[in-house]
């Protein structure tokens, strides 16, 4: 009896937490948004990573973007082009206004311009837009830049979401942007509430009334999120998940082959130093393997430099330039005179499963052609360390390209660069680093291609880095919601400015 | 009044140090917060940026003078603010302290609700049915890791069955019930090893108390069944329970991690544990600071209500 009672109470007063069936619902026109990370900040220029880019491009608009086909398209500028001197001209849009009313203008792109490129700058773009030397203003709604050379990619700088056109007398802390949403609140660490501005420039958009973007960091949580109806679309859909997304006739599911793994070296010591043993690093990897256990079979194997596919860069064969070919492998350790192998310290991270498990599957193939890999897999903060002071001898590594164009690929490819943890530490690769600064500098489209095709070549004899595998970049939604599209390639991480033709309900 | 002074002044000290182990640890490891921040997303920044960013947040000064700055801010209740977004750290406390505290403190209810009154009934029937059950329960619950049982309950409660959210906060003021809702799962996680533990507590010291003298006088005098068990054994029984549960709830304020990261409660773990990854010194210094005085207080008090239960306490 006196159990019963107890058991009575106790249940009684958990009745509250369990009973209360409190959660919040769907409503047309209003999207709920799982993101993966909280943004560390929302300043324009500064990268902090594509969950701020998602939402800083909802809230501010740059020059140009790139449309639902991955092209160029006007933004606040309605067109561009070389003119005669080289020098790229933009034509501003009329009617555009920032979020406080105040016309968008010649002198605000001017400014923004200035304050990326200023020398106390910390901005992602800030080495590119210091190559203006001059930004004239003919009339207030044109600008022309001219550069110190040639910049054929020069558009492509305005569509990174690290690069935003701001109102001019903007506060420090509190950038006026022209974007689609305005920032309405937001609750620290948690979410985040835009809603439409009503005098954004273009007719009908934003379809959706407003987003509440809830950080979800766990990616299993982020994926039961959107099982559970709690959020009506998620970024970055952990690969372990994607079947049951698929499977779920509530849910959708849209990817593109958009970030990679690579590997990286440490050229300036040891054997890593050969080129001929980075290649034969190159053919040892039977990427298929990478591609089932990292990415759960959501992937595809790079055997070349990673250039998307259907671009006119891309060319099938030198696309299997590192195929897997053990053979050719042992054939290059022994001509570098190291035909028994020799240890090295790989260096990646355990903080990220992918890293760790396409590290262990290299080390275990690696170890086939004689090369003795110990495994380093510091957490992620002491990894980019670790990178950037060269401490490693072999790096496993995943990046995205800045875009679909090769130049995309300099901060990867381009070895006379500054060590940095994402590109190999002191890797002499210099034909490949002068063939993207002529590609860089070419403004004919079929000369560039034959140039990219080169540096291709370049890179596969050079081995500033080798691919290892594409990874599935996912974004699962209710049905409900129409109009978002993934961006292909490299530009998967941009497309949360489609957010803006996106619809719900 | 004296020891009261000098417990004090012994925690003041030791909030010193536990601060300055941590300041220096963090500056001793690999892991510059400017090029951490810059490389968010696996990017590669430009190193004069980065530079540019270092010298902004004073981190090319030397280590000494960093570590003088930060005592005399201290001194004068600063902890800074956050390398990150230049946000107070204090204002950071304030905001997910509280939502820590809240989920410690519904979990600590769930337990002694569950856990003190199940201890109780097995010990008054030692060897029975209910004891053998429960004790037997109690195992499992401690031997279950929490991030199993988090993840065991979004799957079944949220994903499966969709009763309930999957995880997130919303709130008090905003919505009641959605909050309440939110903070059951990560409270039940939560509760479900204090369960455990104030269960085998209560049971082992209501049958240690069973057996003591007083309790029979107090039968002996004709005392109520009721009485004697509530007067008598309950309440000379909660000492112990009550050291676990400080011990405990003191361990909580820094070991929520893993549920708060399960069921995404922004409580004070999450900034930590991202503060620690992005090296943001004033944020991990501040935190851990605010958790080391807090756990000495739970102490200070937990040494108060000892008192309080136990003369005896009092007259030494």
């Amino acid at each position: 009896m006196m159990i019963s009672r107890r058991a009575v109470v106790a249940t009684g007063l958990t009745l509250p937490f369990l009973a209360v069936p409190g959660r919040a619902q769907s409503k047309p026109g209003h999207l709920r948004f799982g993101l993966s990370a909280w943004p560390p900040n929302l300043q324009p220029w500064v990268t902090t990573g594509v969950s701020a880019g998602t939402v800083k491009t909802l809230i501010h608009r740059s020059l140009l973007s790139f449309n639902n086909k991955g092209e160029l398209a006007g933004e606040l500028a309605e067109s561009w082009s070389l003119d005669a001197q080289g020098a790229w001209v933009f034509k501003l849009r009329p009617n555009t206004v920032f979020h406080n009313g105040e016309p968008v203008t010649a002198d605000d792109v001017k400014w923004t311009i200035e304050q990326i490129a200023d020398a106390k700058s910390t901005a992602f773009m800030r080495s590119q837009f210091q190559s203006i030397v001059r930004i004239e203003i003919p009339d207030p709604s044109t600008v022309r830049l001219v550069t110190r050379e040639p910049q054929a990619t020069l558009p492509t700088w305005f569509c990174n979401y690290n690069v935003h056109v701001v109102w001019r007398h903007s506060e420090a802390n509190n950038p006026i942007g022209a974007g689609p949403f305005r920032l309405v609140a937001q609750e620290r660490g948690t979410s985040l509430d835009i809603e439409a501005f009503d005098r954004y420039y273009k007719p009908g958009l934003p379809k959706l009334r407003s987003i509440k973007f809830i950080v979800y960091a766990d990616e299993n949580l982020r994926a039961a999120a959107l099982q559970a109806g709690d959020v009506d679309m998620i970024e970055y859909v952990p690969w372990q998940a994607m079947s049951a997304v698929e499977a779920d006739p509530r849910l959708k599911l849209d990817t593109q082959y958009g970030p990679f793994m690579d590997i990286l070296f440490n050229g300036t010591r040891g054997p890593f130093s050969d080129a001929r043993v980075r290649r034969a690093v190159a053919h040892a990897v039977k990427r298929e393997d990478i591609v089932k256990v990292a990415f759960f079979g959501r992937g595809k194997p790079l055997e070349g430099v990673p250039i998307v596919e259907g671009t006119p860069w891309y060319d099938a064969e030198l696309a299997k330039g590192w195929a897997y070919d053990t053979a050719r492998s042992k054939e290059l350790m022994a001509a570098a005179g190291v035909p028994n192998g020799f240890e090295a310290v790989m260096l990646a991270t355990a903080q990220f499963g992918m890293h760790k498990d396409t590290a262990e599957i290299v080390q275990k193939y690696l170890a086939d052609i004689g090369i003795q890999c110990e495994l380093k897999l510091p957490e992620w903060s002491t990894r980019v360390t670790l990178g950037v002071r060269g401490q490693y001898d072999i790096a496993v590594h995943g990046i995205a390209a800045d875009n679909n164009d090769p130049d995309g690929l300099t901060i990867v490819l381009d070895t006379t660069l500054p060590p940095s943890h994402g590109r190999s530490f002191g890797v002499q690769a210099s034909r490949t680093a002068e063939l993207l600064a002529r590609g860089r500098s070419e403004f004919d489209q079929t000369k560039r291609v034959a140039i990219y095709k080169d540096m291709q070549r370049a890179a596969i004899e050079e081995v500033p880095m080798v691919g290892l595998a594409w990874r599935a970049q996912g974004y699962g939604m209710d049905k409900r919601v129409q109009g978002f599209t993934n961006l292909p390639g490299a530009l998967s991480t941009s497309s949360g400015g489609m957010l803006e033709e996106t619809s719900f309900g | 009044m004296r020891w009261f002074l000098h417990r004090l002044a012994t925690s003041i000290v030791l909030a010193w140090a536990v601060a300055t182990i941590v300041f220096l640890t963090l500056h001793v490891v690999p892991g510059d917060p400017a090029e951490i921040l810059m490389s968010t997303g696996g990017v590669s920044p430009d190193p004069a940026a980065v530079a540019e960013l270092r010298q902004r947040l004073g981190l090319e000064r030397p280590l000494a003078e960093q570590y003088w700055d930060f005592l005399r801010k201290l001194a004068r209740g600063d902890l800074g603010t956050s390398l990150v977004d230049d946000y107070p750290v204090v204002s950071e406390i304030a905001l997910r302290l509280p939502r820590t505290l809240e989920l410690i403190a519904a979990a600590t209810v769930l337990a002694v609700i569950i856990g003190l009154p199940a201890g109780t009934y097995a010990a008054l029937n030692r060897g029975g049915l209910f004891d053998r059950i429960a004790s037997a329960m109690a195992a499992l619950l401690l031997a279950l890791p929490v991030f199993v049982v988090g993840t065991l309950l979004v799957l079944l409660l949220a994903q499966t069955l969709r009763l309930m959210p999957a995880g997130g906060f919303v709130p008090f003021t905003q919505n009641p019930s959605q909050h309440l809702t939110l903070l059951a799962l990560p409270a039940i996680a939560i509760a479900k090893g204090l369960v455990a533990v104030v269960f085998r507590m209560s049971r082992a010291s209501v049958l240690d108390t069973l057996s003591r003298d007083f309790v029979r006088t107090a039968r002996a005098k004709g005392l109520s069944p009721s009485r004697v068990l509530i007067r008598h054994v309950v309440r000379n029984s909660l000492t112990p329970v009550l050291t676990v549960l400080g011990l405990h709830m003191g361990t909580l304020l820094g070991g929520t991690v893993l549920v708060e990261y399960v069921f995404n409660w922004p409580g004070l773990s999450t900034p930590l544990l991202r503060a620690v990854e992005a090296r943001d010194y004033p944020m991990v210094v501040g935190i851990v600071l605010i958790i080391s005085i807090l756990f000495l207080l739970i102490n200070l008090i937990m040494d108060l209500l000892y008192a309080a239960l136990d003369p005896r306490v009092r007259a030494t």
